[in-house]
């Protein structure tokens, strides 16, 4: 034992005086090599990781009861199960009704997944195209003008950053009630128009970076050639943030698809329903088909019930992944843009 | 007469329209005011989204409310003084959730911010399919709320090699928390890394190159040229992940506040949650003022 080890160490001894004795290029190309091994090593490892729930999502969504109560099957289920989207279809198909609701307010018979679609399609998509219109006014006066006001205007831009919703969504509710707009998308789409909304003041700092490194030329140009300030900003600067655009249009895209407390507020009526309500109450709606009635959950009914989960989790998810991957490219020119801040 | 054609006289009349109208705003001014107009739209939704809510939160958070006064449109009546916070302070459960609210963000903003510049220092490199790996780190923020408590409730954040290390060690077992949420702590560092491979992309190569030249490791220049410029991005990250891990909806006092029917109690709560986080957060700043610049 101890004749291998002085072995080894010689080994590594005569490797490194070897190392030493070489030339400075042929070191460094070592250097690199080795540097690139460790690199893809690390981030290979972590990108599984960040991969992991889509993994979990996907193969669990394609897994029978056997397979998720079988210790041997991990990851790859011995059979593609496609009964479980049938009846992930079926548990976002009908909308749980909250037995404390005052029963004539809703229809349940327009409460379908197809109107849940459509709901999170109006609230997300509508929410998206305002919010990336109307946060870029405000970034745009935040970045290219210094009037008197713009620190108080930068002020409360933080501050509703820091601001918990929670604080004041029981008080809006009050407030839009009063105008007998609660029930609805009026709630989430009004504010959007005024630049306002889910995450706005996140929206408005990334279009003020992204205008405040436009150069000043660019503007003075147009105007001195004639064009009046609208003017300047539709044809001139709007389109000089295009990855902006992307960015905010995503992440308010996506934000507001997978939103369940803000908007939930408002849409608690089953026809304005979107699907993070309806994925939250698919597994209960599955569970009592099956013949649940409280009480703890065995195995076996987790067992039939999770996969189940899952399929709805990655049918919810489907869209989202789309849109992402289609706006993938210029999301990532538009990262990389970021980085020349000053 | 060549001379003649390229040089346009201009008439009289046309001279008067072109002169310089001498008007009540300044060029400067105009363009302030230019400026004004474009937040207009945003300054009166302030009032109208911000203000109002807030002050009928204030007003909600002294008054005894309940359900009916909400849905029927009754408005406030029955007024109850400091009687909703004293509620409030008294139980003992939300002491305890608010507190492990606080505590959890504790130990889980250090870790966010940490593996977020790892990471961050990792994508920066040079490297054939670096958008690729980009793209992955990314992908998690489209995971919502409700998925990601599915998931955290089957227990795939648990990546056991972390816990393994953990339960078989003395010292680390205080850290059991940690371990357990390795990867929802990992999921949630998306946008930090975002925002340190945005400052990353400031630093000057040419530095990088100079120390290099000079012989120094990899580590030193992490340590000497890397931190020292990205350290305002350290600290506005690590305000970003606590208002991120207070605000979060799997915060459980974000479910307790939606599980409460009493909503005088639950604005007089959220206010005094709202003025804890911002006087963390006020600290925070007060405490890294220095290298904020």
């Amino acid at each position: 034992m101890k004749r291998l080890i002085n072995n080894i160490k010689d080994f590594v001894l005569r490797l490194y005086k070897k190392y030493e004795n070489l030339g400075y290029k042929v070191k460094k190309k070592i250097k690199f090599i080795i540097g690139r091994v460790f690199l893809y090593y690390v981030l290979i490892e972590l990108a599984y990781l960040f991969l992991l729930p889509f993994i979990y999502i996907l193969t669990t969504s394609m897994m029978s009861a056997q397979d998720y109560m079988d210790p041997t099957v991990q990851y790859i289920p011995t059979h593609i199960n496609w009964e479980n989207f049938q009846k992930a279809w079926m548990g976002l198909d009908i909308v749980a009704v909250d037995p404390s609701l005052d029963t004539d307010m809703f229809d349940p018979t327009i409460s379908d997944y197809y109107s849940t679609l459509l709901n999170t399609i109006i609230l997300s998509l509508g929410s998206a195209i305002l919010q990336s219109v109307t946060c870029a006014l405000v970034g745009y006066s935040l970045g290219r003008f210094k009037f008197r006001g713009r620190l108080f205007i930068m002020l409360f831009v933080i501050i509703i950053l820091l601001i918990p919703p929670q604080t004041t969504i029981t008080a809006s509710f009050f407030m839009w009630s009063q105008m007998a707009m609660a029930e609805g998308f009026y709630a989430v789409l009004i504010p959007t128009i005024f630049g306002h909304g889910l995450r706005g003041a996140l929206f408005i700092l990334i279009y003020m970076y992204f205008f405040q490194r436009i150069p000043d030329v660019m503007d003075d140009a147009a105007r001195i050639d004639g064009a009046g300030p609208i003017r300047v900003f539709v044809q001139i600067m709007f389109p000089l943030v295009k990855s902006a655009l992307t960015i905010v249009f995503i992440f308010s895209f996506v934000w507001h698809w997978n939103d369940n407390q803000e908007t939930l507020t408002y849409t608690y009526l089953p026809q304005h329903n979107t699907f993070q309500e309806a994925l939250s109450k698919i597994q209960q709606n599955y569970l009592e088909e099956l013949g649940y009635d409280g009480g703890a959950i065995s195995e076996t009914l987790r067992a039939s019930s999770e996969p189940v989960l899952f399929a709805g989790c990655l049918m919810v998810m489907f869209p989202v992944l789309i849109v992402y991957i289609l706006g993938q490219k210029r999301l990532v020119a538009g990262i990389e843009r970021i980085g020349v801040i000053e | 007469m060549a001379k003649n054609k390229n040089t346009k006289v201009l008439t009289k009349k046309q001279l008067a329209h072109r002169r310089v109208k001498t008007t009540f705003l300044s060029f400067e001014r105009r363009r302030n005011l230019e400026g004004i107009v474009f937040s207009i739209p945003w300054l009166i939704g302030l009032v109208w989204f911000l203000f109002i809510p807030l002050f009928m939160s204030v007003k909600m958070s002294f008054y005894n409310v309940n359900g009916q006064d909400l849905w029927c449109n009754t408005g406030l009546s029955t007024w109850v003084g400091f009687d909703n916070y004293v509620e409030v302070i008294k139980d003992p459960e939300a002491g305890q959730v608010v507190l492990n609210s606080f505590m959890s963000a504790l130990y889980q903003v250090p870790v966010i911010v940490a593996f977020a510049l790892f990471v961050a220092v990792l994508l920066k490199q040079k490297f054939p399919g670096r958008v690729y790996f980009r793209v992955i780190f990314f992908i998690p923020v489209i995971l919502s709320g409700v998925i990601m408590s599915y998931l955290f409730s089957d227990n795939v954040g648990n990546i056991s090699v972390f816990g393994q290390i953990v339960a078989n060690n003395q010292f680390l077992s205080g850290f059991g928390g940690i371990a357990s949420q390795i990867g929802h702590i990992m999921w949630r560092s998306s946008v930090e890394i975002l925002i340190f491979l945005a400052a990353l992309q400031s630093v000057p190569d040419i530095l990088y190159e100079v120390v290099d030249l000079d012989g120094a490791t990899a580590w030193e220049s992490f340590w000497h040229i890397t931190l020292p410029y990205v350290s305002p991005f350290v600290i506005l990250n690590c305000i970003y992940a606590l208002v991120d891990s207070f605000v979060d909806s799997t915060n459980p006092v974000m479910s307790l506040l939606n599980g409460m029917d009493k909503y005088g109690e639950r604005a007089a709560l959220s206010w005094l949650y709202m003025l804890m986080t911002l006087i963390v957060i006020l600290i925070f700043i007060l405490f890294t003022r220095r290298w904020l610049r």
